[in-house]
């Protein structure tokens, strides 16, 4: 399969990189690491005139915490220097806890912290190359009108399959996005829709920069359990992110956050409430448990059956929510 | 036996080595010719589907395209095996699978090519389709192959002893169905044909072709191009470059192989074709799955006394090595355990999925998971330790089994003693924490195939050894390296028969023009007979050197001994005095005899030693290849192999396929730990023992073995071809999962050698024989880890989970949809639907009525 032509533009700045978006909005993809989007366009399933490389824009590099609490991390920011910095792994855990099951080491050095939060939404029937796809019908995400892992729908049921999103919603993150006419600034949670064939609300002219983790969400430990079938390489097959914090042998917070299992990485409503100021039980961690797995809505997009997802969705969840409730050391 | 060889048995660094470690080494797709065009194959999106017409006139005209071939161009059958002739270089009527190739684009770049494959227009009429093994059993109408009534492509139906007399006469009989899902090769390197025609030097037309092409099997490939372009085979040169992997996948004539040819012979200019991974997933060849009833019947002391054996194999749209698989299944139920009563009833079923084929551990495999399991579960019912119970039911060789297989070395006891020890088997098993368990199981294979593909007395393989003046040592021959190390193999036998240094040889390798013929890597055949030629090749030569020697030592030719790149008398120690009494004489008689060396003096340092010569005790190999060559002018030998009558099997039906003139034998023990709350196995370690005769090169066997367990474990857990009816779910290897080197156990890798009477040095096979124990000793340690029985391979944590939950009896939750990997009734698909109500690839805009609508538009 051959890399479709496209002409390759490479900003040096923030400015010059929104405002080449906004030229071509439409007909250009970014790249970052380029681990998502080269094989996609290889299976033709993005085919643009222009292909925004990003890698040169410094100022979109780094993590650097801010005066006043919390962490900002540029876009471009490595998987890999997630997974290794102290900063990171002392105040927000879960994060570089996620970051480091992403893929395989190598690809990991390539793929960013704002590509991972864009990835595209994957499925079986989806992420294919264009002679496959046309051995059966073309679905709603790709030059067709039905879906076919819910026959009879018209909406697209895609699973977001990032890994870091999971965790980010656990620590609240915010995010900053830039166009020409200037930045805007959005909680993580409200950039998915939910909706597999248009997951993400960023218009085509538009380029996300930073990430933003508050001040008031470091500190709490924190878990990724990955559902994966070999231990590197593998999209999770299902993700669950915790992020808690203890106070006087009790739960003072948590928060639970999925991803693999939607068309959009999601917190779990009610967690919170279950077992917050509560002191952990078995019953109380299987309860979160059940929520989570309600949560859930997988369906055949990808390798193990949904049925099995959604269990290990519950078992994940109790599991990382007992081990963070009872484990001494701290992180 | 005194070990007192200098070469073999020791751990040496394959000959290609530093091509392969720093990309220097060529591969197929490495090469290009001047003019060279990119071919892209169209392929077919329909399971099964007559072609009502091909219009290739848009694509010709498509700027950079230079050629489009059909199937009418190149219309002559062809097939791995005579009986198989199915195929067609593309389609000419039918499509049978979707990836069948239906024409191919011969371009400037792979891009246009690519784009022209669009503006082909194929008009097709569906079929109804089979996809089911046991569904297409039953068909009558609709037929993949009209010759092929009930779309069964071979039945096979065995009985050897009595076999309903001793299941009558059973203490206990297990009975059981076992699934094993289909896995495929994956070998890193996908593949790749370069062909290019030259021009008949007097009439200007297309004359000679040569063909580039990764494969394991170059002269079947020449003899395949021959009957299909219909050519001589004189006329057609195939060469093996560097290869990146088989293991069964390259074994045959590949249909890019023959498709680049025709591309080239039409577009008169070099086409070269490298499949994309999902080609190579279309292209396939891999192990069938497999549906294996199996029934098992013991005495109270453990020893079997029938099997009877129900085997399906879904064996896809064309024969490819399928009559071959189907009666290996059935062949190696013997030879590895003394199995008195043999039922077999084998079925290959056609259904329009990609073709199935050799695979490493070739028909085996899958029947040994199902076996090894349920010896298992036999164990356990008698209360019997699962080594014990394969101890019990040891051949005792030399024999010739019921099936007629005959077995000269046979290293299973100590195979099995080696693993149980290492393991600490006694102390261990049983006793490990909840979760962890540990698991035994054997297997065999051949070494080699006694009887080959095409029935004729010609020798296996052949081999031709030349020395030059200098001592330069060139082996042509056929044997086609793989990755497995035949090249090191054959340079290491003749080095050491010939007594000369490894430096000095060179091997000449799998090139039709300057080899003679081999019949391929496949059946783990190499080391066996192409090691055995190429000994017999060496001392045909070291015979000719020898006598030349002789008169230069003064001695008679057997006196002499080829040792560390110097010839010396027999007896003689290191330092030139000879050893046995009255050594000391025969030195000073020999001094007194004048010699002188005739011929042409080559070198400086030669021509110095030479002023002082005399008789000698002691020459150096060079010396000495000079005085042959002036004694008998050329210095070449040949030497071949022809496996033995008495190896080649019974007389029944069937019975050409099992034959071996050497079997492997292999015991593994597995470390495994079972996640209760998530279904996911864990290999810990595998110990794995290997009786390959005689280690020619022991590091290279230890790889051999490490790779069969690893590939086993992949089988085991992790690789499965999802289907939804015909249409491949998971055709790359982010989706197909090999396992990663994370995930890889620890694995002790334990050479047994039997010294085989017949094999080169002793030498068997190291490359397949150990991957078929893998897969039931890792099903026999969840077993001992967590009381669970799995009957359907791979054993994903969605099978160990829903086993788990139902043993529990906790409240059913429907992990894999239906099918109890504890006892399956038939294979699943993957869930969904292709297509919703009529609505299908009409909608997309490069289908022909969409196109239709936007050109009426624009005129």
């Amino acid at each position: 399969m051959s890399l479709p032509a496209f002409k390759l533009l490479r900003p040096r700045t923030t400015a010059e990189a929104v405002a080449l978006l906004a030229q071509h909005a439409g007909n250009i993809r970014i790249l970052a690491g380029g681990t998502d989007l080269l094989p996609s366009m290889q299976q033709k399933l993005f085919a643009p005139e222009y292909v925004l490389d990003i890698r040169r824009v410094r100022e979109l590099s780094g993590i650097r915490p801010q005066p006043h609490g919390g962490v900002e991390l540029g876009a471009l920011t490595p998987l890999t220097d997630i997974e290794h910095s102290d900063v990171l792994r002392q105040h927000y855990p879960v994060l570089p806890e996620a970051a480091k099951t992403v893929a395989s080491p190598v690809l990991r050095n390539m793929g960013t912290i704002g590509g991972n939060i864009c990835l595209d939404t994957r499925c079986l029937w989806y992420n294919q190359s264009l002679q496959w796809r046309k051995s059966c019908a073309f679905c709603i995400k790709k030059d067709g009108d039905l879906c076919h892992v819910a026959p009879g729908g018209t909406r697209c049921w895609a699973a977001f399959s990032g890994d870091t999103p999971a965790a980010l919603l656990c620590l609240d993150a915010e995010i900053e996005i830039a166009s020409t006419s200037g930045l805007r600034c959005v909680k993580l949670a409200d950039f998915y829709t939910g909706i597999g064939d248009d997951y993400r609300r960023l218009r085509p002219d538009e380029l996300l920069t930073r990430v933003f983790l508050p001040a008031s969400s470091a500190g709490y430990r924190g878990a990724y359990r990955k559902l994966r079938i070999r231990g590197s390489i593998d999209y999770p097959l299902a993700g669950v992110a915790v992020a808690l914090k203890r106070s006087n042998g009790h739960i003072e917070d948590v928060r639970v956050g999925l991803t693999a299992v939607n068309p959009a990485p999601a917190l779990v409503s009610g967690v919170t409430q279950l077992l917050a100021g509560r002191r952990m039980t078995e019953e109380r961690a299987e309860a979160a448990g059940v929520l989570a797995a309600q949560t859930a809505k997988p369906l055949t997009t990808s390798a193990l059956t949904p049925e099995y997802r959604r269990e290990m969705i519950r078992v994940f969840t109790k599991q990382a929510i007992v081990s963070l409730a009872t484990e001494r050391k701290l992180g | 036996m005194t070990n007192d060889y200098s070469i073999i048995g020791k751990s040496i660094a394959m000959v290609d080595a530093a091509g392969k470690t720093t990309g220097s080494g060529k591969y197929a797709d490495d090469l290009s010719l001047p003019g060279m065009l990119y071919g892209k194959i169209l392929h077919s999106p329909h399971p099964h589907a007559r072609i009502k017409s091909i219009d290739t006139s848009r694509a010709e005209r498509l700027d950079g395209v230079i050629a489009v071939v059909t199937g009418k161009d190149a219309p002559n059958p062809f097939g791995i095996l005579p009986v198989g002739h199915d195929e067609h270089a593309l389609a000419l009527d039918k499509v049978r699978y979707v990836g069948d190739n239906v024409a191919c684009v011969a371009a400037v770049s792979e891009t246009i090519a690519e784009k022209a494959l669009e503006l082909i227009d194929v008009d097709y009429e569906h079929l109804p389709a089979s996809f089911d093994p046991e569904e297409s059993m039953k068909a009558e109408t609709n037929l993949i192959h009209d010759n092929k009534p009930n779309n069964m492509e071979k039945d096979y139906h065995h009985v050897f002893g009595d076999p309903d007399k001793a299941f009558a006469e059973a203490d206990y009989i297990a009975e059981g169905r076992f699934l094993a899902n289909e896995v495929t090769h994956a070998a890193m390197e996908p593949h790749c044909t370069l062909a290019a025609f030259e021009l008949d030097p007097h009439t200007g037309t297309l004359g000679r072709l040569t063909v580039w092409s990764s494969t394991q099997v170059p002269y079947y490939l020449q003899h395949k191009l021959s009957l299909v372009l219909e050519m001589p085979m004189s006329q057609i040169r195939v060469i093996k470059p560097l290869v990146g992997g088989g293991f069964g996948g390259k074994s045959e004539v590949i249909p890019i192989e023959i498709i680049a040819a025709v591309a080239a012979r039409a577009a008169q200019r070099p086409v070269k074709i490298t499949y994309t991974r999902e080609e190579v997933f279309w292209a396939h060849r891999g192990r069938p799955r497999t549906i294996v009833d199996l029934k098992t019947a013991v005495k109270n002391d453990g020893s079997i006394t029938a099997v009877k054996a129900r085997v399906v194999q879904d064996g896809g749209a064309y024969c490819s090595y399928g009559v071959v698989t189907i009666l290996y299944s059935g062949a190696l139920l013997g030879a590895l355990y003394d199995i008195p009563n043999i039922q077999y009833d084998g079925y290959r079923v056609l259904t329009n999925k990609p073709a199935c084929g050799a695979m490493r551990g070739h028909g085996t495999v899958n029947v040994r998971f199902a076996f090894e399991s349920q010896l298992d579960e036999i164990a356990a019912k008698l209360k019997m330790d699962p080594a014990e119970i394969r101890r019990r039911n040891l051949l005792k060789p030399p024999c010739i089994t019921i099936n007629g297989l005959r077995v000269q070395s046979y290293g299973l006891p100590e195979c099995i003693d080696q693993v149980v020890t290492r393991s600490r088997w006694n102390e261990r098993k049983g006793k490990l924490p909840r979760g962890r368990g540990l698991g035994v199981a054997c297997s065999h294979y051949v070494s080699g195939a006694a009887n080959s593909i095409i029935r004729s007395d010609m020798p296996h393989s052949t081999v031709n050894i030349k020395i030059d003046r200098d001592g330069g040592v060139v082996i042509y021959t056929g044997a086609s390296d793989i990755g497995q190390g035949s090249d090191t193999m054959v340079a290491q036998v003749a080095a050491e028969t010939l007594g000369c240094a490894l430096s000095r040889v060179k091997v000449v390798a799998a090139d039709t023009d300057l080899t003679p013929i081999d019949i391929g890597s496949y059946s783990s055949r190499v080391t066996f007979m192409n090691g055995n030629a190429t000994l017999r090749a060496a001392q045909q030569v070291k015979k000719q050197i020898a006598a030349a020697a002789a008169k230069k030592m003064n001695c008679a030719p057997e006196d002499i001994v080829f040792k560390n790149d110097r010839l010396e008398r027999q007896g003689l120690c290191g330092d030139g005095r000879l050893a046995r009494p009255g050594g000391a004489e025969l030195r000073s008689e020999s001094a007194t005899v004048s010699g002188r060396v005739e011929g042409q003096i080559l070198r400086g340092s030669l021509q110095q030693k030479r002023k002082d010569e005399g008789p000698k005790d002691s020459i150096t190999f060079e010396e000495a290849v000079v005085a042959a060559i002036d004694f008998h002018g050329a210095l070449s030998g040949t030497g071949s192999y022809t496996p033995p009558p008495e190896a080649r099997g019974g007389k029944h039906k069937g019975a050409g396929v099992g034959p071996s003139p050497a079997y492997s034998y292999s015991a593994q023990v597995a470390e495994v730990s079972v996640d209760e709350d998530t279904g996911e196995v864990t290999v810990h370690k595998v110990w794995a023992a290997h009786d390959c005769g005689r280690a020619l090169n022991p590091v290279s066997v230890e790889g051999q073995v490490i790779g069969s367990v690893w590939m086993g474990m992949g089988q085991a857990l992790t690789e499965e071809m999802i289907w939804k009816d015909g249409l491949l779910m998971n055709p790359g290897l982010l989706e197909y999962r090999s396992p990663s080197s994370v995930d890889s156990p620890e694995v002790e890798a334990i050479i047994v050698e039997s010294i085989d009477p017949e094999g080169p040095f002793g030498a068997k096979e190291a490359s397949e024989g150990s991957l078929a124990a893998t897969i039931p000793a890792i099903a026999n340690a969840i077993y001992d880890a967590v009381g669970i029985r799995l009957h359907e391979s791979p054993f994903t944590p969605e099978r160990v989970l829903a086993a788990l939950r139902a043993k529990r009896n906790a409240k059913p939750l429907n992990l894999t949809q239906g099918v109890d990997p504890t006892a399956p009734a038939k294979f699943r698909e993957h869930g969904g639907e292709l297509c919703f109500k009529g609505k299908g690839p009409e909608r997309h805009e490069f289908d022909p009525a969409r196109r239709e609508a936007q050109l009426g538009g624009a005129d």
